[in-house]
């Protein structure tokens, strides 16, 4: 089973003003706000998390038949920061294991239950507007849909 | 703050976070914020903060978790009234 997430950065700095009053207290850990305010960019980290936690989320509600609105419920760690991005997400007694790639106008996480499945995940990313297309045809294992993009896993 | 006062209330909080004008026209107990009015999750905090704000309540996790439809949040809402006013 898959999950993955593509954030338009540019769309989510005009759609969502994380920087709100009990926003991030809404949705994240307190370690995550940790990772936040210590960030070097702490914009990209709003979103990789919340990507993380989406991607996760796919998964989790397909297996399990749940469907809440849960963020803070979905825990996130970071095991590097080089490059590409390796986490976990924990959920109850669930562990998805995630990768992430971050672009100048966008980030994608992907989310599988086995870490050694991460590699194997075929992507591919359509920007607006090359995404009008009948996708659903190519049988992908999950879809993201944010703002000037397409994602889909295989 | 009867249950139709309410979901008045609500679709003008809901409204700046949706496209889908059809679907805001006719909203009502049954509507999905996500599958009918395509709300971004990210938003659906700014809805949660917004019917704190605008109500006067504090909406705790367990309670944001079935946040989903106008139903949930109706029921939410007059639960935490009736408590404040207790």
């Amino acid at each position: 089973m898959l999950g993955n997430d593509i954030v338009d950065l540019d769309l989510a700095k005009t759609q969502s003003n994380w920087r709100r009053k009990n926003y991030l207290n809404k949705i994240f850990t307190a370690d995550e706000q940790l990772l936040i305010t210590s960030a070097k960019n702490p914009d990209d980290m709003v979103w990789l998390l919340w990507s993380m936690k989406e991607s996760a989320y796919k998964i989790y509600n397909r297996k399990t038949g749940i469907r809440n609105f849960a963020p803070k419920s979905l825990n996130c760690v970071i095991h590097s920061d080089t490059g590409q991005i390796h986490g976990t997400v924990n959920v109850d007694d669930n562990t998805y294991f995630t990768k992430s790639d971050i672009y100048t106008t966008y980030l994608h996480t992907i989310a599988s239950v086995e870490s050694v499945k991460l590699k194997d995940i075929s992507m591919a990313i359509y920007k607006s507007p090359n995404h009008l297309f009948d996708y659903k045809s190519t049988n992908p294992g999950c879809v993201s849909h944010h703002g000037q993009y397409l994602a889909l896993v295989y | 703050m009867n249950k139709e006062e309410i979901i008045e209330a609500l679709k003008t909080i809901v409204e700046p976070y949706s496209e889908e004008v059809s679907a805001l026209a006719h909203i009502d107990e049954n509507t999905d914020f996500i599958n009918d009015l395509k709300i971004n999750s990210a938003n659906l905090v700014d809805i949660v903060l917004d019917i704190e704000e605008k109500f006067n309540i504090e909406i705790d996790n367990d309670s944001m978790a079935k946040m989903l439809t106008v139903k949930a949040t109706t029921e939410i809402i007059v639960q935490k009234l009736e408590a404040h006013a207790g």
